[in-house]
């Protein structure tokens, strides 16, 4: 059967760590980081990488735009 | 209708500047405001308005230029976040002293010290008590959406010159970085230098032929003209505190509890409103829009009105209490809630506080 896998790109220096994108993930994938991005902000990244299903929720609540979402379907 | 754009409220700051016909922006780069100087050095106004940006080498280098600027009868901008605001404190009390009009913005994050990047509301007292020495007031302005961070420039501008004195506009990181519809004001042309040396007769931009040298100081080493110097500053404080105070009220016709809250707090504590009304506890909300003129006599009216108490809603340990306290002087309960440290209150958690800290027993 086909599978959706999904991956984000987060743009690091324009995200602020607002977070929003964190409750909207249906999976658990998003989390703020630990290290900092040159403005100072804890940006987000994917801290399940594996659980992502490209569901764009992330991206479309960004209110800056910094999230790109990537959709592969995969046979397995 | 003005140009519509989705902004952030620090591009909206600097866009507003630039159509304001400001003349020069002096300023240093400091999260959560640094979009700001980010947005004007892009937008090159130099080329087109003749505005001169620049990236001084400090804060203090920056302050003292709008002490130069500022003295020509030229309208001039600074901002910045709360450590480069306390480096500022100086030169904001010289100005005041020389009773030049200049326009400086804080977008407040958390303290005390170099704190942390997030939202906090905790530069009240600084802001509106003074910050710098001596007997002096700021005109203080508390934007609460990206909007008001775009129109309260203009009203920034309009008082600080009819008063001749400093104002500022006192916004948050949450503000700040908040991406909202902002309707913009159409551009206002900058003055010649004739038209400043019309308006302004105080302005030192060069002794006019056969009329007197003019001189913006706040030295006066005697005090019988020092201590004059300060009834004519207090007359002129009483007079804005006479006419100047703004505030929005919502939901108070029937309150029997009051939220007070300014900038963001104002904002989560609507949908606090909201949730006390549909339990049915009867909740209005008092946003004063200038800090310092404070609405106390507003305040004054809701007692006598009939209201049961009132929380003061801020993210600090409780600043804007003091002058709540002081409108109030006792007649009805007053407490605060807020959190600190660059953390945002939630509507719920607000709501709980004043169940349990004012309506209580």
């Amino acid at each position: 059967m086909a599978k959706v896998k999904g991956a984000i790109v987060v743009d690091i220096e324009t995200c602020k760590g607002c977070g929003v994108c964190v409750p909207a993930c249906p999976t658990d994938v998003i989390a703020l980081a630990n290290e900092v991005n040159g403005k100072g902000y804890q940006y987000a990244y994917m801290l399940n990488p594996d659980a992502c299903t490209g569901c764009t929720n992330c991206s479309i609540v960004c209110p800056d735009g910094v999230i790109t979402v990537y959709r592969v379907r995969t046979n397995s | 209708m003005g140009e519509l754009r989705l902004m952030k409220g620090n591009e909206a700051l600097a866009e507003a500047i630039i159509r304001a016909g400001t003349d020069g922006y002096f300023g240093y780069p400091i999260t959560p405001q640094s979009e700001v100087i980010e947005y004007l050095t892009a937008a090159k106004p130099h080329e087109t308005t003749g505005m001169v940006v620049l990236q001084a080498e400090s804060e203090v280098a920056s302050i003292n230029m709008l002490y130069g600027g500022g003295g020509t009868g030229k309208k001039v901008v600074t901002s910045s976040s709360s450590p480069g605001i306390s480096l500022m404190q100086e030169g904001i009390s010289y100005i005041a002293g020389a009773e030049i009009p200049i326009l400086i913005i804080n977008v407040v994050r958390g303290g005390p010290g170099l704190g942390d990047i997030q939202p906090a509301q905790s530069d009240y007292f600084q802001s509106t008590k003074g910050g710098g020495h001596g007997d002096y007031r700021l005109i203080v302005l508390a934007p609460s959406s990206v909007q008001e961070m775009s129109d309260f420039v203009l009203t920034g501008y309009d008082l600080a010159f009819k008063y001749r004195m400093p104002s500022m506009i006192l916004s948050d990181g949450a503000i700040g970085q908040m991406m909202e519809k902002v309707e913009l004001f159409d551009a206002i042309p900058r003055l010649s230098d004739e038209e400043v040396k019309t308006l302004y007769p105080w302005a030192t931009n060069g002794k006019p032929k056969g009329g007197e040298r003019r001189v913006l100081t706040s030295l006066d080493l005697d005090p019988s003209k020092l201590e004059q110097h300060n009834y004519d500053l207090q007359a002129k404080y009483r007079l804005i505190e006479e006419n100047e105070v703004r505030f929005e009220e919502i939901q108070c016709e029937d309150a029997d509890y009051v939220l007070v809250a300014y900038g963001s707090s104002a904002r989560i504590s609507q949908k606090s409103i909201q949730l006390l009304r549909e339990k049915g506890i009867k909740v209005g909300l008092l946003r004063p829009i200038t800090l310092w003129p404070f609405p106390t006599k507003q305040i004054d009216a809701l007692v006598k009105q009939g209201v049961k108490g009132f929380l003061s809603v801020e993210m600090s340990a409780g600043q804007m209490v003091e002058d709540v306290r002081l409108a109030v002087n006792g007649r009805v309960k007053v407490d605060h809630y807020g959190r600190l440290g660059g953390i945002i209150h939630s509507p719920e958690e607000v709501a709980e506080a004043l169940e349990l800290k004012i309506i209580g027993e």
